[in-house]
């Protein structure tokens, strides 16, 4: 137990690291945790279902501008891993996963305050040319924030299996089962705050395209993503490509209120 | 005096470090850490003496920020300038971090559109609809469908910024090319989500009437007039309250206790 526990520790502080010092190559995405904590726990296949669900509910939470999002990566994890160890199905990661999204976030937000004082110390180092100094300094953040999920994870691992265990087993059928309606709710939520990105009455004739694609001809996402990517050619390109209509553009941009996404 | 230059070597660690561009984040200056560990390796190639390195390192520790997948494009144009400035004693430092300023927030918009409303939002839509029946390949897919354009942008990018510079991204912008790059992955991204909110949003309703004894499945009435009613309607209901500023915290609570509440009262 305490080795899977820091195996899923490390899974954590990879997924936190992702944004960080790895590129944002979306290892922090609970589709990806998933799979990873499923390959841990030896449920791959579970892992994955889990994943998908919560990636579902998660789509739309970004690291976008200023703002410290929910941390998808601790509670993705935690909720992936006990709903694989207690044996239910996705309903108990959501009810894990959601709430330890919010608090894990706080973490987050402490470390980032306190890399303030490690740029002024790196700003000390500037005024002597000293380049180690200010290397240094650069990588003590990265430390702070694998720490800050790498111990709630694995400690909740090994104090908190058997508690959470009890106490999903102490509810009753009704809630879990209303608690796997929400879990197919949620995903509006993603939806949601995707559309608040790309949304405008303009272009909304794009998004019924997709949806009546997928709902009357039954296309998949794949057939979907692609019919989108030729309409977008021909209109963008083909049609207009003499003028180009700022408006568009501009009115994207402005969508992209950065920071303005209120998550608390 | 011999020519101060930029090799493919100094670019190649500006790659790298890249990456790490969020490793310091902090709410004063942001990715300003980041940024001054990538310029490291050009600041040293291209001076010497230490007030210049001084005056470089500060330079590029000011307030930084922008979508990740797009920084190596303006730190190959800073890379470009430093040259420059390495080289002539006439130019105006403060350049350098105007252009900065100026990119940030413009390519920041281009690349959340693209990047995060639209490659991954195409990428997970696929990876989900492996996963969701427990297919290994679906996170796999996932993965490999952003990061290929994702570290093409990067590597491109920083190509891009320090052989072309300034000049030539400024006259792109005039022609209206990041415009029209960004509708694209707009429009694309729209019908993306559309085909998800069809596909992903898996909502039915168990109720059913009684009429003269025969019985009516509800569900089935709501498909011959619209099918997948439930999840538009569920979706832009809660896009609705989000534009009217209601906190994502707030509205995923409400849901759990709504999906209880009303799974409860048998509706759904």
């Amino acid at each position: 137990m305490v080795s899977q526990a820091i195996m899923l520790g490390i899974i954590a502080g990879i997924g936190i690291l992702d944004s960080r010092i790895f590129g944002a190559l979306m290892l922090e995405r609970p589709l990806v945790t998933g799979l990873l904590v499923g390959l841990v726990l030896g449920d791959v296949k579970q892992g994955v279902i889990i994943g998908a669900q919560l990636e579902l509910i998660w789509m739309g939470i970004a690291g976008i501008g200023a703002s410290t999002p929910p941390d998808v990566v601790t509670g993705g994890v935690l909720g992936t891993a006990f709903a694989i160890l207690t044996g239910k199905g996705p309903e108990v990661a959501l009810v894990i996963a959601v709430p330890i999204a919010v608090l894990a976030q706080s973490l987050g937000v402490l470390v980032r305050i306190v890399n303030g004082y490690f740029m002024h110390k790196a700003e000390k180092f500037a005024a002597k040319a000293d380049f180690r100094g200010v290397t240094l300094m650069m990588w003590v953040p990265p430390v702070l924030f694998f720490l800050s999920v790498f111990i709630p994870t694995s400690l909740a691992i090994i104090l908190g299996a058997d508690q959470v265990k009890g106490l999903i087993n102490a509810v009753p059928k009704t809630i879990l089962d209303g608690l796997g309606v929400a879990g197919n709710l949620l995903p509006a939520v993603g939806f949601a705050l995707l559309l608040d990105m790309l949304y405008s009455k303009k272009m909304a004739v794009f998004f019924f395209l997709g949806f009546l694609g997928a709902s009357y001809l039954g296309l998949n996402i794949t057939a979907i993503a692609l019919f989108g990517a030729c309409i977008a050619i021909i209109i963008h390109i083909v049609i207009n490509n003499k003028k180009t209509e700022v408006g568009n553009g501009a009115m994207a941009i402005n969508n992209l209120t950065e920071g303005e996404i209120d998550f608390d | 005096m011999t020519e101060k230059k930029v090799t493919k070597k100094e670019l190649r660690q500006v790659f790298w470090r890249s990456l790490a561009l969020q490793g310091a984040f902090n709410y004063e200056r942001m990715q300003n850490m980041g940024y001054v560990y990538a310029m490291i390796p050009v600041i040293k190639k291209l001076y010497t003496k230490q007030d210049d390195q001084v005056k470089a390192l500060n330079r590029h520790l000011e307030i930084f920020n922008t979508t990740p997948a797009i920084s190596t494009t303006i730190m190959g144009i800073s890379a470009a300038m430093e040259e420059q400035n390495a080289n002539n004693e006439d130019f105006d430092e403060n350049s350098i971090n105007a252009v900065k300023a100026s990119l940030m927030g413009p390519l920041a918009g281009i690349g959340d559109s693209l990047f995060w409303g639209t490659f991954r939002v195409i990428a997970a839509g696929i990876g989900i609809s492996l996963a969701t029946k427990g297919n290994i390949f679906g996170p796999i897919l996932f993965f490999l469908l952003y990061n290929i354009p994702h570290l093409f942008v990067r590597i491109a990018g920083l190509r891009l910024g320090y052989r072309v510079g300034v000049s030539s991204l400024e006259k792109i912008q005039k022609e209206g090319l990041m415009e029209k790059i960004m509708a694209i992955a707009t429009t694309i991204g729209l019908v993306v989500v559309g085909g998800m909110v069809a596909t992903m949003l898996n909502v039915k309703t168990p109720l059913h009437l009684n009429i003269n004894g025969a019985k009516v499945v509800v569900q089935d009435i709501l498909n011959q007039i619209f099918p997948n009613m439930l999840p538009l309607l569920i979706t832009f209901a809660v896009f609705t309250l989000m534009k009217r500023k209601v906190s994502i915290t707030k509205l995923t609570l409400g849901i759990i206790i709504g999906g209880i509440l009303i799974h409860s009262a048998g509706i759904l």
